[in-house]
């Protein structure tokens, strides 16, 4: 591996910096780690393709941190390997790794100016000449748009200025691997936004392969290619942005993404057509899409995102669209829609109208709330951890 | 306006709610205390150097002109400075391994360094008489061993005294650097060596610059403290290494020239105050007591 990084720094030395540096495929192989008997990362596997932008997602706790220390060699593993490039990194020291990192308090040296922490790797890591690194600082500054505060010191920027000079360090020097922690923590939602955007540009530019530690399922799902979704040290789900929120594969998963209602039922009715749950007395169900065919009489969850959902004033059985009866029991507005709580039996559905439909809406309304059936998904009754919904028996 | 004044006045707190009052009273003891037993006595103390035979300035101008203050000042200066930079040098190394060092081994180094700072300034000098002296420890081993003839002259010299002084600062120079040493923030060295720095080089590039103003303080201390030693030099001392504070002792005590004494007194705590305040300005002395980073 150090041969291979002294070959990297060498090419894109001689090359112009804005040619894409490629990045490491990492591969974690049933890696553990326990702290006094409480395990943090428990049997971990997970691919992570050259080039991509991998989110670890989960709350905190889940074991997403320690995974990420465990990759950057601050920690060892219990067991398990890490491979970047098909070759384990088990006994390369940290400073080894040839890996960039954005700590959650951006960990800028205090004592040396911007220009400094950003050549700091290049200092470390390559024999460069002055001339050589100087102008591999430049455009690394101009990289992320901070040309003109590389004399100042950390303390002098701003939260948002810090967080693009801890970006411009972990990348000045080429790593295949970018890991980032919680990046954008500390910083105000707005800025927060813009700064998602930029990592993403410079992600673009660069190319390196990222991992990137978050709770925030929204940062998640927008800029990640690949999410692994955390939860009690281990990965309750890996992927797609789109195919985690569309098809969660358990409670957990569908329960942290986003809103949703979740009914307990059991099945009534399986067939070619779809499945029938009844998760009322007498109130069914009807899901056209589940991957396994469950057996009649079993438990299951059946799962509805609130914004699938429309409200009607009366009975509009219309172009097959399943519905439930009930009352409109609160109604809160968040500036582009409404978010309305109907009481159907002992459920409490979560429907979320958009600014126009929901207008008309009044509370203790009696309403028919109606969605597609192929909005509707099946999943397993049976899941550790889970929130009020899904555990009732 | 007119009607709003008298609704304010009501309005306002009565002197035991008002916030500001709990504090100042439970200062005032200890102000009562500082006044009494130190700002007053220091008042005397300055007013008696100017005020012998009417009012004077003599007893400075005896300080600044006479040989013996000079010679005087001059090695107090060199023994104190001396002393500092050895307890820094050896401090140093102990601290840091404080710093990184788990819990049980850290409370175990911690109290083998308070030990003996819990115990008297003067047994601690006394004990260095039990070493050094010719029929001391030292000599006698080396001499049963047959390596030494002689005894070695390790008392009663500059050697003698330094090694006694470095002992008793020591404890405080190793606390005070590892209090400082404790602000700072570990993730620095891992980002460090994240990006390339092996575990010397990110101790030199990073954790060593941002423990100087430790260093310099924990120095300041020790210097301060350094300057005023009156004990140790007498015990393990020859009279070429006097330093200021035996000086004033015999003139209080010996001589009766209060004045003289006075004068002495208030020009070392002249100096050890403008050393604070050299420090103060340029490090902040709030980071001595574990204030923020300016």
């Amino acid at each position: 591996m150090p041969l291979e990084i002294e070959g990297t720094l060498s090419r894109t030395g001689q090359s112009t910096d804005t040619a894409k540096a490629s990045g490491a495929r990492l591969e974690l192989r049933n890696l553990s780690k326990a702290f006094g008997g409480v395990r943090a990362v428990d049997d971990i596997s997970l691919d992570v393709p050259a080039g991509a932008f991998v989110s670890l997602l989960g709350p905190s706790g889940s074991g997403k941190t320690t995974t990420l220390n465990l990759i950057a060699g601050f920690l060892t593993a219990d067991a398990g390997d890490i491979l970047l490039d098909g070759r384990s990194v088990a006994d390369v020291p940290s400073h080894k790794r040839n890996i960039g990192m954005v700590f959650q308090s951006y960990s800028l040296f205090p004592h040396m100016t911007v220009a400094e922490n950003v050549a700091f790797p290049l200092r470390m890591r390559t024999k460069l000449s002055r001339e050589e690194a100087r102008r591999r600082v430049a455009d690394m500054l101009a990289l992320v748009q901070l040309s003109h505060l590389a004399a100042r010191y950390p303390r002098q920027l701003s939260g948002g200025q810090q967080q693009r000079v801890a970006m411009a360090r972990a990348l000045v020097s080429h790593p295949r691997l970018l890991l980032m922690d919680e990046p954008l923590g500390a910083l105000d939602k707005k800025l927060r936004e813009q700064m998602q955007f930029e990592i993403k540009r410079i992600h673009r530019t660069v190319g390196t392969t990222v991992v990137y530690v978050t709770h925030d399922q929204s940062e998640a799902l927008t800029m990640s290619d690949i999410v692994v979704v955390m939860h009690q040290s281990r990965i309750a789900q890996v992927g797609a942005p789109r195919a985690l929120y569309d098809a969660p594969a358990n409670l957990f998963v569908a329960d942290f993404l986003g809103d949703s209602n979740l009914l307990p039922g059991t099945i009534v009715e399986a067939g070619s057509a779809g499945v029938l749950v009844e998760v009322a007395q007498g109130q069914r169900v009807k899901v056209t899409r589940a991957e396994k065919a469950p057996s009649v009489g079993s438990r299951a969850v059946v799962l509805i995102r609130p914004e699938d959902m429309s409200v009607h004033a009366g009975p509009t059985q219309s172009d097959g669209m399943d519905s439930l009866a009930g009352t409109v029991r609160d109604i809160s507005y968040h500036g582009d829609s409404y978010k309305l709580d109907v009481a159907v039996g002992e459920h409490a559905l979560k429907v979320r109208l958009a600014r126009v439909s929901g207008n008309g809406v009044e509370l203790g309304q009696r309403v028919v709330v109606a969605w597609r059936p192929d909005a509707a998904r099946l999943l397993p009754a049976e899941d550790s951890g889970l929130g009020a919904d899904g555990a009732q028996p | 306006m007119t009607a709003l004044a008298p609704a304010m006045a009501a309005a306002r707190p009565g002197l035991l709610s008002r916030p500001s009052t709990v504090p100042a009273l439970l200062l005032l003891p200890c102000m009562i205390w500082i006044v009494f037993f130190f700002l007053l006595p220091l008042a005397l103390m300055c007013w008696r150097s100017l005020a012998s035979e009417g009012f004077s300035l003599a007893a400075y101008a005896v300080l600044f002109s006479s040989p013996l203050y000079g010679k005087v000042m001059g090695t107090t200066l060199k023994m104190a400075s001396i002393a500092t930079v050895c307890a820094l040098v050896l401090a140093y190394p102990i601290a840091y391994v404080l710093t990184v060092a788990g819990g049980k081994l850290r409370g175990l180094i911690l109290l083998f360094v308070l030990i003996p700072y819990w115990v008297d300034i003067i047994v601690r000098s006394f004990s260095w008489l039990i070493m050094l002296g010719d029929n001391g420890l030292i000599n006698k081993t080396l001499i049963e061993l047959g390596l030494l003839r002689e005894p070695l002259p390790l008392l009663y010299n500059m050697f003698s005294v330094l090694i006694a002084m470095v002992q008793i600062v020591l404890p405080i120079t190793i606390v005070t650097l590892f209090g400082a040493m404790l602000r700072i923030d570990r993730t620095l060295i891992a980002a460090a060596k994240i990006h390339g720095a092996s575990e010397w080089q990110a101790f030199r590039t990073v954790f060593f610059p941002l423990s100087l103003p430790g260093v310099y303080g924990a120095g300041l201390l020790v210097f301060i403290l350094a300057f005023g030693f009156y004990v140790t030099p007498a015990l393990l001392g020859s009279p070429k290494e006097t330093m200021i504070a035996q000086t004033i002792m015999i003139e209080a005590s010996q001589l009766l020239d209060w004045a003289q004494a006075s004068a002495a007194g208030a020009v070392l705590l002249a100096i050890t105050t403008s050393i604070a305040a050299i420090y103060n300005r340029y490090f902040s002395l709030d980071r001595l007591w574990g204030g923020s980073e300016p």
